[in-house]
C-alpha cells in the first residue's frame, strides 16, 4: 500500500481513498455492464435457447457472445438521440442521471472485504469509514430515491404509456418500502448498531439468514421491487405498457437508465449479502485473509446477481394491484412480527 | 381492472409462493444446465447462416422441372400446373411442333416459357399434384431471397438446373436432341 502510494506521491490514506472510489464506482458499473450479457445469455439457456453470439471481435473471436457488449456500447453511442417534441427537456435530459447516480451511490456504504492493517494504518475496505453515522441508513434512504429518477423519465416524456408505469412505480413503491425497512431493524435490533461493519462482525457465529429467516424473505423479495425487477417491475411492463417509463428512451439515455436497473442489481445483491449473509465472513473460517474476504464477497454478490436474472426468468409479473396487497397485508405484518419476535428475544435475553 | 376468467383453488403452501417459485427455480436451472451440458449442435436452436436445417423428404421448396435420362424437359406444357396453381404463379408458354416432334421421341409439345413467380407462390404443391408427366416437384431448397422483384422470377432454366449439382448432373441450357426416339411404340 505505501509502496503503491509513494510512487503516486500520495499519502497512503489518500491513496487508499481514491483507490476505492475507482473500485467501488468501477466495480458495479463493470459487473453491470457483464450482468446485461449473462441476462441476455443466461434468459437464452433458461428458455433452451442460445442467445447474442453473433458479435464478433476483430471479425474472428466469438467469445460466447460477449463482444456483444462492446456492440451495444457503439450502437448506444452512435444512434440518433431522440426527444419528443412536447417533452419536458430539461428533466428529460435529467431523468437517466437521476436514476443512475442513485442507484451507484447505495454500494458506497458496503463492506467489500476484511479490513487491511498495514504498516500501522488500517484500510477499511468500504468507501464510507465504520463508525460515519449513517450505516445502513444510509442506502435504504438512497434505495427510494431511485424512484425519483423513473417518475421524472415518466412525467417528462410526455407519453401516456411512460405517465402509466411511473404511476405504478410510485403504488409499488409506498407498498414495499415499509415492510423492507422494518426487516432491516430486526437486523438492527440483534446488531445492536447499524453500522455494516458491525454487522458483518456480529454475522462471525451465525449469518442473519437462519435467525432472521422471515425478515430475510421479506427483505429479498422488497428487493426485487426495490430494483424494478421482474416478478414486479410494473414501471416497465413491456407486454401492457409498451416500455413503460423509458418507452421515449433512446440512444445513451435509454443505455443509463437500463444500466442502472443493473447497477441496482449489484447494489441490492451487496445489500442481501451485508444483511443477511455475512458479508466478507467466510463459513467455517474464523479470521479469513484479506484476499479471501474479498473473494468470498464477491462470490455471495455475484450469486446473488444471478438469483436476480434466474429468479426474472422463472416467476411472471405480478399486477401492481397484487403487489400492493401483498406489500400491506402480507409482509408488512410478517416484517413486523418479525421485528417484534426479535424484540421479545432480546427482551428475555435481557 | 383485468376480468377474472377462472378461479384456481390454491392450497395454504401455494399461497406462502415460497414453495412454487423454489419449484420454478428447479426448473429454469435444469433448463440452463441442460443447455450449458449440451454441445451446442445438439441444441434446440438452428444457428442458421452456420448450420442449415435438415428437411424432410416431404418439405415442400424450391421446384424442380425434371428432366429425362439425356436431358430434355419432362414437361409437356399441358398447363395443368398453372391452372391447379391457386396463386396463379406459374406462367407456360408451349413450344408446340418445333422442329423437334414427336418422331425425334418428344411429346407433342414442350414449355418455350415455364415461368414461376417466386414471389406469389405458396408453395402449396398442387402443381406436383396435378402434373400427369410428374415433371414439377418441389424440393428442399428453402432458402430464396432477392435483392429485387425481378431475379425472384424462375425461368425454365432456373428451374431445371437448380438441384443440378446436387444431383450431380450437368447444368444445360438448351434442349438436347434425343439421340434415340424416346417412346418408339407410340409412334
Amino acid at each position: 500500500m505505501e509502496f503503491l502510494a509513494r510512487l503516486l506521491h500520495l499519502q497512503p490514506q489518500t491513496f487508499w481513498m481514491i483507490a476505492k472510489v475507482i473500485i467501488v464506482f468501477a466495480g458495479p458499473l463493470t459487473l453491470a455492464a457483464i450482468l446485461t450479457w449473462v441476462e441476455r445469455r443466461g434468459s437464452a439457456m433458461i428458455q433452451d435457447r442460445i442467445g447474442p453470439n453473433r458479435a464478433l471481435l476483430f471479425g474472428r473471436w466469438r467469445l460466447l457472445g460477449l463482444p456483444q457488449l462492446a456492440a451495444d456500447g457503439i450502437k448506444f453511442f452512435l444512434k440518433e438521440d431522440l426527444v419528443t417534441t412536447d417533452a419536458n427537456k430539461l428533466l428529460f435530459w435529467l431523468a437517466p442521471f437521476m436514476a443512475f447516480v442513485p442507484a451507484m451511490m447505495g454500494f458506497a456504504v458496503i463492506p467489500f472485504g476484511r479490513a487491511l492493517v498495514s504498516g500501522g494504518q488500517t484500510y477499511h475496505m468500504s468507501l464510507l469509514e465504520p463508525g460515519n453515522g449513517m450505516g445502513m441508513l444510509y442506502p435504504l434512504a438512497i434505495g427510494s430515491v431511485a424512484v425519483y429518477g423513473i417518475l421524472t423519465a415518466a412525467w417528462s416524456s410526455n407519453n401516456k404509456w411512460s405517465i402509466l408505469g411511473g404511476m405504478r412505480a410510485s403504488a409499488q413503491m409506498v407498498s414495499y418500502e415499509l415492510a423492507m425497512s422494518l426487516a432491516v431493524v430486526a437486523i438492527f435490533l440483534r446488531t445492536g448498531g447499524y453500522d455494516p461493519h458491525e454487522i458483518i462482525n456480529h454475522q462471525a457465529v451465525i449469518w442473519n439468514v437462519v435467525p432472521q429467516f422471515f425478515g430475510f424473505l421479506v427483505f429479498f423479495v422488497c428487493m426485487f421491487a426495490e430494483t424494478n425487477r421482474l416478478p414486479f417491475d410494473f414501471a416497465e411492463g413491456e407486454s401492457e405498457i409498451v416500455a413503460g417509463f423509458h418507452t421515449e428512451y433512446g440512444s445513451m439515455k435509454f443505455a443509463l437508465l437500463q444500466l442502472s436497473e443493473y447497477v441496482h442489481i449489484v447494489t441490492a445483491a451487496a445489500l442481501i449479502v451485508t444483511l443477511y449473509f455475512g458479508g466478507w465472513q467466510v463459513p467455517f473460517v474464523a479470521a479469513p485473509s484479506v484476499s479471501l474476504s474479498i473473494a468470498a464477497f464477491v462470490l455471495k454478490l455475484v450469486f446473488f446477481c444471478w438469483v436476480f436474472i434466474w429468479i426474472r426468468w422463472t416467476v411472471p409479473r405480478f399486477r401492481f394491484d397484487q403487489l400492493m396487497f401483498m406489500g400491506w397485508k402480507v409482509m408488512l405484518p410478517l416484517s413486523l412480527g418479525n421485528l417484534m419476535v426479535q424484540a421479545f428475544l432480546m427482551y428475555r435475553r435481557g | 381492472m383485468a376480468v377474472i376468467v377462472k378461479k384456481v383453488e390454491l392450497t395454504w403452501v401455494d399461497r406462502t409462493y415460497v414453495i412454487p417459485v423454489l419449484q420454478g427455480m428447479a426448473i429454469t436451472m435444469k433448463h440452463f444446465l441442460k443447455q450449458i451440458f449440451t454441445r451446442s449442435r445438439d441444441r434446440f436452436t438452428v444457428q442458421y447462416p452456420d448450420w442449415k436445417r435438415e428437411v424432410g423428404p416431404g418439405y415442400r421448396g424450391l421446384h424442380e422441372l425434371k428432366r429425362f435420362e439425356d436431358g430434355s424437359i419432362k414437361c409437356v406444357a399441358c398447363f395443368m400446373c398453372a391452372e391447379a396453381c391457386p396463386a396463379r404463379c406459374i406462367t407456360i408458354e408451349a413450344d408446340a411442333y418445333g422442329d423437334l416432334n414427336k418422331s425425334q421421341g418428344f411429346d407433342e409439345k414442350r414449355p418455350a416459357v415455364f415461368k414461376i413467380d417466386m414471389l406469389r407462390c405458396i408453395y402449396c404443391g398442387m402443381c406436383e399434384e396435378a402434373c400427369p408427366k410428374d415433371a414439377i416437384w418441389l424440393r428442399g431448397d428453402y432458402e430464396q431471397a432477392s435483392y429485387d422483384r425481378l431475379s425472384m422470377q424462375f425461368g425454365k432454366w432456373d428451374l431445371m438446373n437448380t438441384y443440378a449439382d446436387k444431383d450431380g448432373k450437368a447444368r444445360i441450357t438448351q434442349d438436347p436432341t434425343p439421340s434415340v426416339p424416346r417412346n418408339p411404340t407410340s409412334l
